[in-house]
């Protein structure tokens, strides 16, 4: 900076003198500063690194590469009919609070002005907003894709329901005295209500998949071990299944019809898919 | 005790002013307290908050404590950092206020997680992704550091003058003032950005997701708390009618945070030209439009943030005719304080009651309806922890030596 260009002709002149030592110190100062450069962004000590090196990459479906399997789920909003039923499964076999669902149906109006209905469970993002937030780690995405919370660990701080970008977090605002209405005729609850003060979501019901793949079911093919919202759909509109297995009816129905995922360009890599409303009469 | 050179007939009888005060305080006191018995055994249920607003006005209360007691690291850094000793003689206040501010939030923010029980979780398992698990980290330490700060001010009590060891101990505390200065400034100014950044980094909510927020909630902390200490100070003097801090250092202050308050507007007037004018997105164009039609909070921002955190005061803090008075000092820290807290809640609640839109083709007017307003019980608690604040302050101004500085007067 104190070299004089040619073009400019300066009265003054500015000498720049540099010892050894300071050249030495500018030296090391810049190899210091290339080397924590480097280890911060692709080395060990990288934040990028610890958690989600495989996410930011983004050159697989699943986040976890080296998992078995990758649970997601396709949605037809084509063939869906609004009926509710797995919003109602869904709080009995989670004995999920009536208000506060953790499945929504909502009515909706498509560009071309054709009326369907549209549903979403928990999204369960590879990219989640919601597990980045968490002050406790009490929220985190399991190997095989599924995003789960720890009641044990939450302290209720409700950050995670700010950052969620589908509205899916519930939170425990008292305790539950309430009978719940679903139960028995829409199923019976098949985990422990939450307490008091932390927040709640849907689970692609992980105790079925878990329990089924020890007894050797297949989740979205045996119905045990299988989403209720899921196996109660009357018209098939959720599908269920291994997004890492070709063979799965998830896998399928993504390479053979067009999808979209909700918000993609906000990174998140949710696992559901919809399959959109045709339009026409 | 220096300053009470006219003798103090007794300790406790009140005047009857003093005694209205104490009452006063005794009664947001219990009122707080018994809302927070209620609420611990009942749960968050008493509120107004719901799964569509989950933060409100004790998220506000929190935020604005923080930024408000951001005068402790601003005068402890300009003092022992930068080697400005003309504003000793208000350090301690500042570290006083700041005490104060911090655990009222820290007392808010127990009233409003879900487990209180567990207040202690980010401390154990960390999420080192999380702003928020920063945040409570910078905060536990800086609470600490407040109080090696002031430590030594709590030694010079009478009281314990019988422990001499105690002085002793207090004094090498105080030689390290510098270290703390350097480590107060550098937590300070990570966790007062970062409170900024917990609604900055939320690419999920349009009005929120800019680089300005942490910035901008740094710049109003720093501008704001000082002046709230002047303005502390100058309230004291009136009603003790003794001179705690000389009107030449808090009339440096006011101006400085004047200048302080032009640049927060300043990047503020960017803030909005970019976001509303230049740089319209679908998302916040339809959020601003959801605001504008629906809620108060243009009304808010342009007369609760600009005229009355902004504009009054820096007419107040720079124009002589009105910095020489202390009296428009005072009512200019007041102004500036009510708009802190004013875009602390604006900023939170605007970009909770804004429906999110994820799914295409759902009208959102259908979601819309749900607006906020903080309930009784929310008040209760936020009388409780303002009588808390208060009640702290009377009793620092009361009987700890806080317009005295180590420097002068002993040894």
């Amino acid at each position: 900076m104190s070299e004089q260009t040619p073009g400019k002709k300066r009265k003054q002149k500015v000498r720049l003198e540099l010892t050894r030592r300071d050249f030495l110190t500018l030296a090391a100062t810049a190899a210091g500063s290339a080397v924590a450069a480097q280890a911060l962004t692709t080395g060990p000590l990288s934040p990028f690194s610890s958690l989600k090196q495989s996410q930011l990459a983004g050159e697989d479906i699943g986040g976890h590469a080296a998992a078995r399997h990758q649970w997601g789920m396709v949605i037809n909003l084509d063939t869906c009919i609004g009926c509710e039923y797995c919003q109602r499964a869904c709080s009995a076999t989670n004995d999920v609070a009536p208000e506060a669902p953790w499945n929504i149906v909502q009515e909706a109006e498509s560009a071309a002005g054709r009326r369907y209905f549209f549903s979403r469970p928990c999204l369960h993002c590879q990219h989640a907003p919601c597990v980045e937030v968490c002050p406790v780690q009490a929220t985190y995405v399991r190997e095989d894709g599924v995003v789960i919370m720890d009641d044990d660990r939450c302290i209720g701080c409700r950050y995670c329901m700010v950052a969620c970008p589908y509205d899916a977090r519930r939170f425990n605002w008292g305790e539950r005295q309430d009978v719940n209405e679903f139960v028995p005729t829409w199923g019976i609850a098949e985990v422990e209500r939450r307490p008091r003060g932390v927040v709640e979501k849907c689970t692609f019901c992980v105790h079925r998949i878990d329990s089924g793949l020890a007894n050797g079911l297949v989740p979205g093919v045996d119905p045990e071990a299988t989403p209720a919202c899921v196996n109660i759909c009357p018209v098939d509109a959720r599908v269920f299944g291994d997004l890492k297995d070709p063979e799965s009816r998830v896998a399928k129905l993504i390479e053979d019809s067009a999808t979209f995922r909700l918000r993609e360009e906000l990174g998140t890599r949710p696992s559901v898919y919809y399959i959109p409303p045709k339009e026409g009469v | 005790m220096t300053t009470s050179t006219a003798p103090l007939p007794r300790r406790f009888p009140l005047s009857p002013r003093a005694g209205g005060w104490v009452g006063f305080l005794g009664l947001a006191l219990l009122v707080g307290l018994t809302a927070a018995i209620l609420v611990f055994a009942r749960g968050l249920i008493l509120t107004n908050l719901s799964n569509g607003v989950p933060w409100g006005l004790w998220i506000t209360i929190d935020l604005s404590a923080i930024a408000l007691g951001a005068g402790a690291f601003t005068l402890s850094a300009v003092v022992y950092l930068f080697g400005l000793k003309r504003f000793q003689p208000i350090v301690r206040l500042a570290v006083f206020v700041g005490f104060i501010g911090y655990t009222t939030a820290l007392l808010t923010l127990v009233m409003d997680i879900g487990r209180p029980d567990r207040f202690w979780h980010p401390w154990v398992y960390w999420n080192i992704h999380s702003v928020l698990w920063e945040i409570t980290w910078c905060i536990t330490i800086y609470l600490a550091i407040l109080m090696v700060e002031f430590l030594p001010v709590i030694a010079e009590l009478k009281f314990f003058d019988r422990f001499p060891k105690l002085h002793h101990w207090a004094n090498r505390l105080h030689g390290a003032a510098p270290v703390l200065a350097v480590l107060g400034l550098l937590i300070s100014l990570l966790h007062q950005s970062s409170l900024g950044a917990t609604y900055g980094i939320l690419r999920s909510r349009p009005i929120w997701f800019k680089p300005s927020m942490p910035i901008m909630f740094i710049i109003s902390a720093v501008a704001v708390g000082p002046a709230v200490t002047m303005g502390v100070a100058h309230v004291v003097e009136w009603i003790r009618r003794k001179p705690t801090v000389p009107h030449d250092i808090l009339r440096t202050i006011a101006r400085t945070s004047g200048l302080g308050l032009l640049l927060y507007a300043y990047i503020k007037f960017w803030d909005l030209a970019a976001v509303t004018y230049y740089g319209r997105t679908p998302g916040s164009d339809q959020a601003f439009s959801i605001l504008r039609d629906f809620t108060p909070y243009g009304f808010g921002f342009w007369v609760g943030e600009i005229v009355i955190g902004i504009l009054l005061p820096v007419l107040f803090f720079l124009m002589p005719r009105f910095n020489r008075r202390p009296a428009y000092l005072v009512l200019g820290a007041f102004l500036a304080m009510v708009g802190v807290v004013f875009n602390r809640w604006n900023v939170t609640v605007s970009g909770l009651v804004v429906p999110l839109d994820y799914a295409p083709g759902v009208d959102l007017s259908a979601v819309l309806a749900k607006p906020y307003v903080p309930n009784l019980t929310e008040w209760a608690i936020a009388l409780g922890v303002l009588g808390y604040a208060l009640m702290l302050l009377t009793l620092g101004v009361r009987y700890l030596p806080l317009f005295r500085t180590s420097e002068d007067g002993k040894h």
